[in-house]
């Protein structure tokens, strides 16, 4: 009997690795509250995507159907290819969720809580490495009611982390999180995602967004009004030049493409083309012999762009 | 806080999980539950002290009349009285109690199923009703008032299949049950139908027969029926009965408490809310 190789040589990288999450329309309504309105995206292996949106834009609500708990009033929602909510048992063994609230009982041990959860997961990883992971060894048989506000975050990470997720849906996983347990987390992320897993977050720290996620999408009112890496959503705003006119100093030059903002000498520029324009500016100042006070140039950041396009004015561009 | 960094992969090491094993995920589940019972000296106290106090009150009643104890007849009562007040109603309460607390919709992003979730978290105090009506039996034991039964199997059927149809009417009395605290007013209905329409404290033959006849649809008298057919041999009407007797007069009731365990199953899975109103 011969066997026909018909499958790829061996070696022979796929092209597009197949999507970890596919959302393609989703949508969700609470009665007469529509809170998603159709939203898709796709998140691959090895990728963090962060959904960003002022609260009640409506993350949580679509993150419920990735993690399973609800089902879409529209829409579909693959994880792994499969429907997480009807198809819950295929999805859950490689799914980890730290939901944005949830609760333990209180008069658990932290190390009680942590076995009893690896005695539910098919292959948890173990309890000790998970517990040091979040730096919450030292505190084992603390009763869970005792720890603190970060410290709780904490140990939610360790569980949603326990069953060896390829796929994670993390909730806010670091509000109420200081600086240093932040960077922690965002070093446990960076792992996961060099590991192969694929990071569906949500979070109120544009920083973060900024630090971690390959692409981010913005939602307001159950939309996505803007979507990219987070260079391309920050380079949809414009960059800002200010600075003060000295005394007596001849009118600005014409500037191509510039939104000029004029207040007694204070003046602020708005352009696309930060080096171009600011070029022309400092080649006027030369000629005039004009020293521009307080001179700032700045690339718009993600979090002006957060600002312009999460509530209020629609995008310029993206 | 220590980076670890992450795919080393390991030769799997003895691990504590389930392998993918329903009934390890509800083990697991069940003795964090039952750890987290005997840490409230309270509930353990209450739940010695009320089979033992049963025993001895009617045992106190029944000889200071100077008349002799119906020990078949007490544990039958004692399968009825602890499904009813310390079963259902504990159930109410840890269902809603871990609801609010918000431990339900955790169990949920996990690999426990919706109905493992519940039974796990309800095996504790099931393991209490059974305990206690051992611990009536052996007091009634201990007063030498003990009987073979007519039958084990149809009191065993009894405590079995009413603990299971306490599990599912808890758990769509939680969908009316918005506290803890509101548990002692939304399990009224089924507290105060088991106490007055079941035959456990008022005989159904007292009850004008239509009454009686109505009551035996009951989620509680099926249990009631079923213990005391099997304990005592007599049947709802007070007709005594043998081994065959008692189970040619069961199908109604083994019907009745069927049509409870899969009417409520069927309306929990619609009214259950795993998460508070928000």
């Amino acid at each position: 009997m011969h066997l026909i190789d018909v499958g790829p040589r061996s070696g022979q990288e796929p092209t597009a690795p197949a999507s970890a999450i596919e959302v393609i329309g989703l949508e969700r309504r609470y009665g007469d509250f529509h809170a998603v309105r159709g939203i898709s995206f796709e998140v691959h292996p090895g990728e963090v995507f962060a959904l960003l949106g002022v609260n009640g834009a409506g993350k949580t609500s679509a993150l419920e159907v990735l993690e399973g708990l609800a089902p879409p009033s529209g829409g579909s929602v693959r994880i792994l290819g499969h429907d997480p909510h009807s198809e819950r048992a295929a999805v859950r063994r490689y799914l980890g969720v730290q939901l944005q609230h949830s609760g333990l009982p209180g008069d658990l041990t932290v190390q009680e809580t942590v076995h009893t959860w690896a005695r539910t997961l098919t292959d948890p990883r173990p309890v000790g490495e998970a517990l040091e992971q979040v730096d919450l060894s030292g505190r084992t048989d603390v009763r869970v009611r005792s720890l603190s506000g970060g410290e709780r975050r904490r140990l939610d990470l360790a569980l949603a982390l326990l069953g060896r997720p390829r796929v994670l849906v993390l909730d806010e996983p670091t509000t109420g999180l200081d600086p240093e347990s932040r960077r922690v987390v965002w070093g446990i992320v960076r792992g996961l995602v060099r590991g192969g897993a694929a990071v569906v977050l949500t979070t109120h720290h544009l920083e973060e967004a900024e630090e971690l996620a390959d692409r981010i999408a913005i939602m307001r009112a159950g939309l996505i009004v803007a979507s990219g890496t987070p260079h391309e959503i920050s380079a949809a705003q414009p960059a800002t030049i200010r600075f003060t006119l000295p005394e007596g100093a001849p009118p600005l030059p014409q500037l191509p493409g510039v939104r000029v903002e004029h207040v007694a000498t204070e003046v602020e520029l708005s352009t696309f083309a930060l080096q171009s324009t600011l070029t022309q500016l400092l080649a006027w100042a030369a000629e005039h012999g004009l020293e521009l006070m307080a001179l700032q140039a700045r690339a718009a950041s993600l979090e002006q762009a957060f600002l312009a396009v999460a509530d209020g004015s629609l995008p310029t561009a993206a | 806080m220590t980076m670890t960094r992450p795919a080393i992969e390991r030769p799997s090491p003895a691990h504590p999980g389930s392998g993918g094993s329903a009934r390890r995920r509800v083990l697991a589940l069940a003795a964090a539950e039952t750890r987290l019972l005997l840490r409230n000296r309270t509930a353990v106290a209450s739940s010695v002290l009320l089979p033992v106090a049963m025993v001895a009150a009617v045992g106190a009643i029944a000889v200071s009349n100077g008349g002799t104890v119906d020990g078949p007849g007490l544990i039958a009562s004692a399968i009825g009285v602890t499904l009813t007040y310390v079963a259902f109603y504990n159930l109410v309460t840890t269902f809603v109690a871990r609801r609010e607390e918000l431990v339900l919709q955790r169990m949920r992003t996990g690999e426990l199923t919706d109905a493992e979730v519940l039974l796990g978290t309800a095996v504790p105090t099931l393991l209490v009703t059974v305990v206690q009506v051992v611990l009536v039996a052996v007091g009634v034991a201990v007063l030498g008032e003990w009987s073979a039964p007519v039958d084990v199997v149809l009191p065993l059927v009894a405590l079995l299949g009413g603990g299971a149809s306490m599990v599912v009417l808890a758990a769509v009395s939680t969908s009316f049950t918005r506290t803890v605290e509101a548990a002692q007013f939304t399990t009224l209905p089924l507290v105060l139908t088991a106490t007055l329409l079941s035959g456990l404290l008022i005989p159904l033959t007292d009850l004008p027969e239509q009454v009686a006849h109505v009551a035996r649809f009951f989620p509680l008298t099926p249990v009631v029926e079923l213990s005391r057919l099997g304990l005592v041999g007599k049947t709802w009407n007070g007709q005594a009965v043998d081994t065959a007797g008692a189970w040619a007069a069961s199908p109604l009731a083994l019907a009745v408490l069927a049509g409870w365990l899969v009417g409520g199953a069927l309306l929990a899975r619609l009214v259950f809310r795993w998460a508070p109103r928000r």
